[in-house]
């Protein structure tokens, strides 16, 4: 008895050990990658990030001491909506890693492994990574910020106490959100048979994940006791889980406003709530899904054939488009990257339509707002696309592309052009083709969508100047085309840029001349790039499938 | 008829092949044995175009196939040692983009693919993603796309591999069936039973050279013995099989 509980004992520790390292995905790391290296480099990272959120506290606590109670008020909600965005975030990274996957069920199934050590481990770990990014992520603003939120009576036990309950709060938030979305999860896996649950579960995963980005970055500012009392706010609050646990925050720190006390009461509700949906969900569908992971495949068959799918004009620019959207579609990662700039580049058209105006405008029939909105989500969706394109599906099999290789790469760059315009630029377009005309059909609207269009066309042709490659097929090189470093440092330059461009648009868009004149500037920048590609393409017979260093980097000229 | 003169290849310096020459003809099924990391899969892929010679030249009918690879491409058929394939598309939407790839008439691909795979058993699961098929049902894509265009060249590293009985059986007869009208057949395979019966001429490889190119019968002339088995273990295995597999006995005993 007393042995089987150490071993039992010893196989959680074991699978805990192994799930945790597993919270990301370890199949993009290179061989040589080291999973607790890469854990302790998201703590460093998480820290730092907390360790900067400090510095104004610090600021406040050496110089003015205590904080005027909104702003106090502005700040607890930050904090607290960040560690919960982020715990979200990272729980719906880790979606798949909740349930065993396939892998697991074989290599566990055969060994003395009872499913209960098996679902204890795989949860554990996951509340272990979200607890890791909230001590990560307050780690110094922890410490430093509960100094200035004391609930302002004299005393030393006072000021104690807003440390306890600072780290209730966010780890309660961190709770209520990684358990509701186990709760969600647990419950579509219950209602739906495997397959169906297991093809809704990509749609859901970037949909919550794209819906928590764009609630951080639209959620308005509530933190005063006017907005957080006046009755037209009052549904919205019901709305805000970040205003909910500000509302618990000001009860453990005994700083309650009045205005808090539903807040506070619907934070408690929705903990509990989220705690107990998330276990009885859970262990309902776990024990009842375990079997089936073995015994039934994991995508349904599908009931059409392929004679319906359009044709593209030639055969490889079908094969290329529609093995982009086949990856795009049912690639976890690439579809989670893809859901993270279109999370942005939505919140961000939500914010500019809401704040600067509404669709359309009596001069131009089209508002500015949405000139630049629509631009924005262009540029956004295909940055995504850039950089999900990067990412392989499935390096060691690109070998059936380079075996069939049968025409020049000059084809082959037609085709990607063509795939990146079919599923960046044109559901944009159509998008926005749809909104416009149905709401404001006029001249303004139709100049609009041919400018919209080249400017798509002309982000395509410089993507692929950076990236001339088939997407999805080609080896990945860390850190040569630092995107993402690019994308954030350059993202106020863009604001500017595109801001200053549909302002100057919506002026011409009503002098035909000067549009005609805008309209041959931008075809001649494409026409410029167009062939800068081609000729690039004309260089090199074969496809280039992997990524290298430039030689001189690698042999330091010194040959 | 497919010719390798003086084929090298080297990684870091580190020879994988070496001096590789022999020819493989027309109507013949040519046999490509060697232990594991003698270099069969090296020179299959050499061949296929996935990796460059370090030195050496490989012909197809006379030609130097990197002189126009593109032309060359389009007359070989690869089933490669791993099944490698993309695993979130359908047996069916694999073989759909391979056949784009190769530039194949739409219709006469669609015909030829639902055919290959009702012949294979695959229609019933042909929508079905390719991660949840086994093994042999991933051997049975690969060759699919190997044989779908009508190669002249066929390049088989491994085929047999989590094939069942029935498959296995199919194949076997397809090879020679193929052979019989007038393809290359480059055959690299462990099992030395299977490629007793179907290969005509064998080249046998140890430690990246060539120890054997002949056919079986002249082969077991020459050495004296009567079976590929034993030519093969006294060309190209080092090791005592019963001292070994006794020690591990020993060991899990122990």
């Amino acid at each position: 008895m007393r042995k089987g509980l150490v071993l039992r004992r010893l196989q959680f520790r074991v699978l805990y050990h192994v799930f945790l390292l597993r919270v990301f995905d370890l199949e993009l790391m290179s061989a040589n990658g080291d999973p607790t290296r890469l854990l302790g480099q998201f703590a460093v990272m998480f820290s730092s990030v907390s360790f900067l959120f400090s510095l104004p506290g610090l600021l406040y606590l050496t110089g003015r001491g205590r904080l005027a109670a909104d702003y106090g008020w502005t700040a607890e909600h930050f904090f607290i909506a960040t560690t919960l965005t982020a715990v979200g975030m990272i729980t719906v990274l880790n979606w798949d890693s909740v349930f065993p996957d396939r892998r697991d069920v074989l290599v566990l199934g055969p060994l003395p492994v009872r499913a209960s050590t098996l679902f204890l481990a795989k949860i554990s770990a996951l509340f272990a990574a979200s607890g890791l990014v909230v001590v990560g992520l307050n780690i110094f603003s922890g410490l430093v910020w509960p100094l200035l939120f004391s609930s302002g009576r004299e005393g030393a036990l006072d000021l104690m106490r807003a440390w306890p309950a600072y780290w209730i709060t966010v780890f309660a938030a961190a709770g209520f959100v990684v358990c509701t979305v186990l709760a969600v999860q647990g419950i579509a896996a219950n209602l739906l048979p495997r397959q169906y649950f297991l093809r809704l579960s990509a749609f859901l995963q970037a949909g919550v994940f794209c819906a928590l980005l764009s609630l951080y970055i639209l959620e308005p500012h509530l933190e005063s006791p006017g907005a957080l009392t006046a009755p037209g706010n009052q549904r919205l609050l019901a709305w805000l889980p970040s205003y909910w646990f500000l509302g618990m925050f000001q009860q453990l720190n005994g700083s309650m406003h009045p205005a808090f006390e539903p807040l506070a009461r619907r934070a408690w509700i929705a903990l509990g709530t989220s705690v107990l949906g998330a276990a009885a969900a859970l262990l309902l569908s776990y024990f009842r899904m375990m079997p089936k992971i073995v015994e039934q495949p994991e995508i349904l068959p599908g009931a059409w054939n392929n004679s319906w799918l359009p044709n593209f004009g030639n055969s490889l620019r079908d094969a290329i488009t529609f093995f982009s959207l086949r990856t795009l579609l049912r690639s976890r990662q690439h579809r989670m990257i893809l859901s993270f700039f279109s999370g942005i580049g939505l919140a961000i058209v939500v914010g500019y339509v809401t704040i600067f105006g509404g669709l359309g405008s009596v001069r131009t029939g089209i508002s500015i707002a949405l000139l630049i909105a629509s631009i924005l989500m262009l540029v956004f969706v295909i940055l995504g696309i850039r950089v999900v394109a990067a990412i392989p599906i499935s390096l060691s099999a690109n070998w059936i592309i380079r075996v069939t290789q049968v025409r020049p790469s000059g084809a082959y760059r037609e085709a990607v052009r063509f795939s990146w315009i079919a599923l960046g630029v044109a559901p944009i377009w159509l998008l926005v083709a749809g909104l416009l005309l149905t709401t404001s059909p006029s001249w303004q609207v139709f100049g609009h969508l041919v400018v919209l269009f080249v400017l798509g066309t002309l982000l395509v042709e410089l993507c692929l100047l950076s990236f001339p490659k088939i997407p999805f097929t080609c080896s990945y090189l860390p850190g040569k085309a630092n995107i993402h470093i690019a994308f954030w440092s350059g993202l106020v330059l863009l604001f500017q840029l595109v801001s200053t461009g549909a302002r100057f648009e919506s002026r011409v868009l009503n002098r035909p001349l000067n549009y005609g004149l805008m309209i041959l500037l931008l075809a001649i920048s494409l026409a410029g790039l167009r062939s800068l590609t081609s000729a690039r393409a004309r260089r090199g017979a074969e496809v280039v499938f992997e990524e290298e260093y430039p030689v001189d980097l690698v042999s330091l000229n010194l040959s | 008829m497919l010719q390798l003169r003086n084929v090298h290849k080297r990684y870091s310096g580190i020879p994988a092949v070496e001096d590789v020459s022999f020819a493989a003809r027309a109507g013949e099924i040519t046999g490509y044995l060697g232990a594991n990391g003698s270099g069969k899969s090296t020179t299959m892929k050499m061949v296929a175009g996935l990796i460059e010679p370090s030195s050496g030249e490989i012909l197809f009918d006379g030609r130097a196939v990197c002189g126009d690879w593109m032309a060359f491409r389009q007359r070989i058929g690869y089933v490669p040692e791993e099944p490698h394939l993309y695993t979130h598309l359908s047996g069916m939407e694999y073989l759909v983009m391979v056949a784009q790839l190769r530039d194949m008439d739409r219709r006469s691909a669609a015909e030829r693919i639902h055919g290959l795979l009702r012949l294979f058993g695959l229609h019933g699961d042909r929508d079905v993603s390719i991660s949840s098929y086994s093994k042999g049902m991933r051997q049975k894509v690969l060759l699919s796309a190997a044989l779908m265009h009508n190669p002249d060249l066929i390049l088989l590293d491994e085929p047999f591999s989590g094939l069942d009985v029935g498959s296995s059986l199919i194949l076997r007869s397809l090879i020679k069936e193929l052979a019989a009208r007038g393809k290359v057949v480059l055959f690299s395979s462990h099992e030395l039973e299977t490629v007793e019966r179907l290969c005509s001429h064998i080249v046998i490889l140890h430690r990246g050279k060539i120890v054997a190119d002949d056919s079986i019968e002249r082969l077991r002339v020459l050495m004296a013995v009567p079976t590929l088995e034993e030519i093969f273990s006294q060309l190209a295995v080092e090791q005592d099989s019963d001292s070994i597999s006794r020690e591990i006995a020993d060991l899990i005993d122990a």
